[in-house]
């Protein structure tokens, strides 16, 4: 009984790393004070922000303009804390650690389809008094009904993204495309799903896929490829965002993700892709995302161009992604008057525009535009993600069951893509089963913790 | 006389005592308290991000966890991991361990070779291997010597018929080093002379390993087993950074599997069932494997 006792206690020491280990795989602080006081010692408003570690030109515009708030607002202090985004659930993580032990900081940065999740579980607090109505006409239709929930505008963002369909015209011509008729497409007549099939066919070779679809296990699927679905005839889930049933399991949903499987059952696209595929010339073509722009005119040793998001050819509806990182304050923020002060200046017009181009993204103001940091997106390439953000973008769909549907629909994904790579062929029954799945989890997960 | 050595027991029983209770405070912060809360919340239906709103449940959680085919699915590749990877790794380590424990020269520099991949990170590993075992021939190392010897090149990660295996692979081989140095340290307390005696008796290589070499290591490789079974029921890093639990949920494993309910799908109720279970599982495995190694009275 004694040695038993204590093969128990043995065992509970080596299992206890598994009872709290969720967190040892979450973001990581690179500043170790994550928790600001309310106020510093000598009585100043403090304030702190989480957002994710970025790009060194993105590290130095907050380090300047938090130095540049601090100088001028001695009563409201503000530090940030870059939170590791390791991979493309980590950060989310973190946050949830944080809203259980209520030690989320003032300030934190958002995916833009989280904005519900957050709002829906009053994780984050209404900004409508810092953000008028007014103030929301000088930002992009698509980043405002992604930052609102319930008629509240929630989060504020001072980028959006976008994704286009990049060629590389070297491999093309190569292949006997027409470059020239690609490259005059508008966004009234982007290419179709077919010509992206018989383009990927063409250029695949020996040493080159043809396309690329994004597998990284995580929101990327569900962001790059919801146009796909959109354009198909049916989004993944309703307009009330409160059901997923013959929406992400419909008939259009299964056509659509049976054609994305097919591409990698006919070897077109890797199952494995390298990192940044494209940019090493190993597929010819991708959907990539706006930022992909400033990788490609600083790397590529090859010609490349850049068109619309491809359409159904059913349907011919242009329809592109968008949404990108916002600002919300949380509901453990002692001081929500100084923290809405500080986001009506951080997203005002030229923080705004010097932010977008450091981080290579398109800005949510349409007054930034008229700023010399944003010369740039007048002329194509760039002027194309904004016309697309202008006119095809459409927001992620707003359910607080969000994060549970993101989870299931890429594992799904993953499972679809994997079998198609591993049996060269696609089956659509499975494809329908997977589905099927994503949508009663959906149902689980809305009807336990939202449903009135 | 024996109220000295009442004293003296008295005073090693305080210096006991002081020193016992930083690790039990740390013991009860950090492994009963968490154990504690884990089979408390597993009763209530917890959202993590509406600790507000925990309903108690009683066993609805548990019910629930027990028609997941998930679960079981997770259930069924953790115990094959597991079942898998014990005998390779502690086989393997042994081996190791017997060719670098003759106290020759050279030897140390194979010791380490072999140790090292303990001192690296298993991110580190696993994304290391995964690029070792990238699909296309261009990137990934392995399928670059099968397409160089006119083979095909093989999915490794994302075919379900290979992805475990592949896991199990790396994980033996990263995992042996450090088995291998307990396996030297066994075999140094299995005294010379009865090598010796068996060489005058004209024992073979083969008979002083079964006779004298295997029966020495008795408490070692229980020992080696009982770690190894222990971590190997706790793998979570390998599928979370090389696969994400896929293709087709062929990697996903009983704590990979409370992870994603927990922290992914906000499930923290459910997820601590999971947790709770497992616990159960675990230890029910440990008294199980320990019987079957106990010495017969």
């Amino acid at each position: 009984m004694k040695k038993n006792l204590l093969t128990i206690f043995s065992t509970v020491m080596a299992v206890s790393l598994t009872a709290c280990g969720g967190a040892s795989t979450t973001g990581t602080v690179q500043d170790q004070s994550t928790q600001a006081e309310s106020k510093t010692a000598d009585g100043a408003a403090s304030l702190t922000i989480w957002s994710p570690t970025d790009k060194e030109s993105v590290e130095k515009w907050w380090a300047e303009k938090i130095d540049e708030w601090n100088k001028a607002n001695p009563d409201i202090q503000v530090k940030r804390d870059a939170i590791d985004r390791s991979d493309s659930y980590a950060y989310d993580n973190k946050v949830a650690t944080a809203v259980t032990s209520n030690s989320l900081p003032d300030i934190f940065f958002v995916d833009g389809p989280q904005v519900s999740y957050y709002a829906a579980n009053d994780i984050i607090v209404p900004l409508d008094k810092y953000f008028t109505a007014e103030d929301l006409k000088d930002f992009v239709p698509s980043t405002v009904a992604q930052c609102t929930y319930d008629g509240k505008t929630y989060a504020i963002s001072a980028t959006e993204s976008s994704v286009a369909f990049y060629y590389n015209k070297d491999m093309l011509r190569e292949a006997g495309i027409d470059v020239d008729d690609i490259d005059k497409r508008t966004v009234d007549n982007p290419i179709t799903w077919s010509e992206l099939r018989n383009i990927a066919e063409k250029c695949t070779t020996e040493d080159h896929v043809g396309t690329h679809i994004i597998m990284d296990h995580g929101e990327g699927i569900p962001y790059a490829l919801e146009p796909m679905y959109i354009s198909q005839g049916k989004d993944y889930i309703n307009e009330t965002g409160d059901t997923a049933e013959g929406y992400v399991n419909s008939d259009e949903a299964v056509k659509t993700s049976a054609f994305l499987a097919q591409l990698i059952a006919d070897g077109y696209a890797n199952i494995e892709p390298i990192t940044d595929e494209f940019l090493n010339k190993a597929c010819a073509t991708m959907l990539g995302g706006s930022w992909d722009v400033a990788t490609l005119t600083e790397n590529a040793d090859f010609d490349w161009g850049v068109t619309y998001y491809p359409v159904s050819d059913d349907t011919k509806k242009a329809v592109s992604p968008c949404g990108d990182w916002s600002a919300a304050i949380s509901k453990d923020c002692k001081n929500v008057d100084a923290a809405g002060k500080f986001l009506q200046w951080l997203m005002n017009t030229d923080n705004v525009a010097t932010y977008a181009a450091a981080i290579a993204k398109p800005a949510t103001r349409n007054s930034s535009y008229d700023t010399e940091s944003m010369a740039a997106y007048k002329d194509y390439p760039l002027s194309l993600m904004v016309e697309q953000l202008n006119h095809t973008a459409v927001p992620r769909p707003r359910t607080p069951s969000y994060a549970s549907f993101s989870t299931k629909y890429a594992e799904a994904m993953s499972n679809i893509f994997s079998a198609a790579a591993s049996d060269h062929k696609v089956d659509e029954a499975y494809i329908k089963e997977q589905l099927d799945s994503v949508a009663a989890d959906f149902a689980e997960d809305y009807n336990t913790y939202y449903a009135k | 006389m024996i109220k000295v050595n009442n004293v003296k027991n008295r005073n090693e029983g305080t210096s006991a005592a002081v020193l016992v209770t930083p690790s039990v405070f740390l013991l009860i912060a950090f492994l009963l308290v968490p154990m504690i809360y884990t089979v408390y919340f597993s009763v209530f239906r917890y959202q993590i991000m509406r600790p507000q709103d925990m309903t108690f449940i009683n066993f609805e959680n548990y019910i629930k966890l027990f028609q997941d085919k998930d679960f079981w699915q997770a259930f069924k590749n953790t115990i094959y991991f597991t079942v898998v990877v014990v005998p390779v790794q502690t086989a393997l380590a042994l081996g190791l361990a017997l060719l670098v424990a003759a106290r020759t020269r050279g030897v140390a520099f194979f010791r380490t070779m072999y140790f090292a991949p303990q001192l690296t990170s298993m991110v580190v590993i696993s994304i290391l291997w995964t690029i070792l075992y990238n699909s296309n021939p261009s990137t990934g190392l392995i399928n670059s010597m099968l397409k160089s010897l006119g083979m095909e090149s093989i999915n490794f990660l994302s075919n379900k018929k290979t992805a475990m295996n592949s896991i199990i692979f790396m994980s033996a081989w990263q995992g042996a080093g450090y088995q291998m140095m307990i396996f030297i340290a066994g075999l140094q307390a299995i005294p010379a002379s009865q090598y010796e005696a068996a060489s005058v008796d004209g024992a073979t290589a083969f008979q002083k390993l079964v006779y004298i070499t295997l029966p020495g290591l008795k408490s070692t490789i229980k020992y080696v087993v009982m770690i190894t079974m222990i971590q190997a029921m706790k793998l979570f890093t390998q599928p979370y950074v090389m696969t994400k639990g896929g293709p087709q949920n062929s990697t996903k494993t009983l704590v990979y599997y409370i992870y994603t309910e927990g922290f992914q799908e906000g499930n923290f109720g459910y997820a601590c069932s999971a947790a709770a279970v497992f616990f159960i599982i675990v230890v029910t495995m440990s008294l199980v494997m320990k019987r079957l190694t106990m010495p017969k009275d």
